[in-house]
């Protein structure tokens, strides 16, 4: 890589740049990513107590339909949901936790009373209503697990990507910089030390051409006054 | 519908009855069921009373659903042979009793059209143990829509309450009032055929004091549903005259205080039959286990008509209850099952022996 680069001090002045960009930039994310770690560890607790809620819900409400079912039989209860016609909505908004964009669920109409579930009181019985209202709960749950776990994952892919890119700057980018503005110094002071060298011989050169030029003027002026 | 116009025959009905009653699972059945799957519940059933019905339904349905509809067509063949053998004002108590299955019909096809169920979907679920016959079945199960429903039933006891209920329907586009006005109908006209009481020793005393409590507990219950709910509803509305345990302004005064309510129902004549069960009302929050403890009352009431006047309606009331246990508790044992609920569970918590 470093072979790729020119030596020139134009080349290194530039790489100079780049490298206090990266180390900038390097910063500034290590920053980001440990602070959306810590956001993470928050909404990872939330999201653990959510998911075990959850999970109860849902045994709480299958136990509970299983019940109706049993007492009531399968028919009666398939009756009373169809009942149902004003079905729960959600609408999505954003939230933005450190840059990362994560979805703000709303319900309505998800827990109803029972005047609203659309079955007749005097014809049911508790069961249903118990039923119903631990879906309702169940439904809640779902709801606020689907909001916390977006999150989560959202949180966790902006995580591994910065944490890729400070690994990027880490240890590939800023040490290839570092590389390549070692090897244009090397070569800038081996050039330096070439030009003096050479301006050195070149003294040598034109001291002994002079010398000699001096010596043969001698000899001639030897042979002169020896005539 | 009526059949006033023949007499009554409590002595040919109890008759046949009484062979009937015989086939009815023992408690010795229900220890066997208990402890098998559900595939061999079926293959107990199928070499039972319930052969006929298992064969014809069982290149239609499988597992448990299979036993449920099972369980519903013989249960209708019963009471629909009930209804064909009585006479006179026998036939009038007993299809004033069975009405609940019409009721139950008129609400499964009015949910079936509500949610744009397909008829023959809508067709499967029904009970046809009640007065409506076949054919009426069939013209309601035409109908596309709910207004054309109620006016169907102009001419039975369910009209007059339907047509008060479909205005209330069209503004809200709910089924609320319409379920209600069906349920409010077979209650209100529950007591039409048991005549006045003269004896308070009498087969007509002991049959109205059973429907009282049955429209009593169908009160106890609704009371404490809407109180435990905290939903913005008038007692009123769903309040059942003929009870005697309390009149509309009580329970609405009630409604608001549970306390109050369990209190009075614990000072009245049922409070000994229910004592434990409000016991464990007020120690916890579901009010399933109360509504079995009134199951069970309501049970006692019949298993004492058996024996009290063995040739009246009573006899074949107690049947009528006692095969619809029968049912309930094969589809509970089923149903527990295929929930995987252990043998224990399914005894303790639903099975009514």
């Amino acid at each position: 890589m470093a072979k790729d680069v020119k030596p020139t001090r134009k080349n290194l002045m530039a790489i100079e740049d780049r490298i206090e960009l990266s180390e900038r930039g390097h910063d500034t994310l290590e920053q980001k990513r440990d602070g959306l770690i810590m956001e993470f560890m928050d909404i990872l607790d939330e999201a653990q107590d959510v998911r075990s809620n959850l999970e109860s819900d849902y045994d709480t409400a299958q136990k509970k339909i299983n019940m109706a079912r049993a007492m009531e039989g399968d028919v009666a209860v398939r009756g009373a949901a169809a009942a149902l016609k004003e079905h729960p909505e959600i609408t999505t908004e954003s939230n933005n936790i450190m840059g990362v964009v994560v979805p703000q669920i709303e319900s309505s109409k998800v827990k109803k009373s029972l005047g609203e579930r659309g079955y007749g009181v005097l014809g049911t019985s508790a069961r249903i209503d118990e039923a119903a209202e631990a879906y309702e709960e169940l439904l809640e749950s779902i709801i606020l697990a689907a909001e916390v776990e977006t999150a989560m994952k959202k949180m966790l892919t902006e995580i591994e990507t910065t944490k890729r890119r400070v690994n990027a700057l880490e240890f590939k980018l800023l040490p290839e910089l570092k590389e390549n503005q070692e090897f244009i110094e090397q070569k800038l002071e081996e050039q330096e030390r070439e030009e003096i060298f050479r301006m050195k011989k070149i003294k040598d050169k034109k001291e002994a051409e002079e010398a000699e030029l001096e010596a043969e003027a001698e000899r001639e002026r030897e042979a002169v006054s020896a005539d | 519908m009526s059949k006033s116009d023949s007499g009554s025959n409590p002595e040919y009905v109890n008759a046949r009855v009484r062979a009937r009653r015989a086939k009815l699972f023992d408690d010795e059945d229900y220890r066997k069921l208990v402890r098998m799957g559900t595939g061999e519940i079926a293959r107990y059933m199928e070499e039972s009373e319930y052969e006929t019905e298992m064969n014809e339904l069982g290149s239609r349905y499988n597992g448990v659903d299979l036993i449920e509809y099972t369980l519903n067509r013989n249960l209708a063949k019963h009471f629909e042979d009930i209804l064909d053998w009585s006479g006179g004002q026998l036939y009038d108590q007993l299809a004033a009793y069975l009405r609940k299955f019409d009721a139950w019909n008129l609400k499964t096809i009015l949910r079936g059209v509500y949610a744009d169920s397909p008829s023959e979907e809508i067709e499967a679920d029904l009970i046809r143990a009640g007065e409506f016959d076949d054919a009426f079945l069939a013209r309601l199960l035409e109908v596309q829509d709910i207004e054309g429903i109620v006016e169907l039933c102009s001419g039975t006891i369910f009209g007059p309450g339907l047509d008060e209920a479909l205005e209330q329907y069209q503004e809200t586009q709910a089924l609320v009032p319409l379920e209600n006005a069906v349920d409010r109908a077979f209650y209100e006209h529950l007591l039409d055929d048991a005549g006045t009481v003269t004896d308070v020793d009498s087969p007509a005393a002991l049959y109205l004091e059973f429907l009282q409590a049955e429209i009593d507990f169908r009160n106890v219950r609704n009371a404490l549903r809407l109180s435990r709910s905290g939903a913005d509803i008038d007692p009123a509305e769903y309040f059942i005259e003929g009870g005697r345990l309390f009149d509309a302004d009580e329970l609405t005064q009630l409604v608001t205080n549970t306390d109050e309510l369990v209190a009075r129902i614990r000072d009245s004549a049922y409070g000994d039959d229910l004592s434990a069960a409000l016991n464990e009302l007020e120690e916890a929050e579901s009010l399933i286990g109360f509504e079995n403890a009134l199951d069970a009352a309501l049970q006692e009431y019949a298993d004492h008509f058996s024996n009290s006047f063995p040739i009246s309606v009573t006899p074949i009331l107690a049947y009528i209850i006692a095969k619809e246990r029968e049912t309930d508790n094969i589809r509970a044992i089923a149903r527990g099952k295929e929930a995987g609920l252990n043998e224990d569970e399914i005894e303790a918590e639903l099975v009514t022996i």
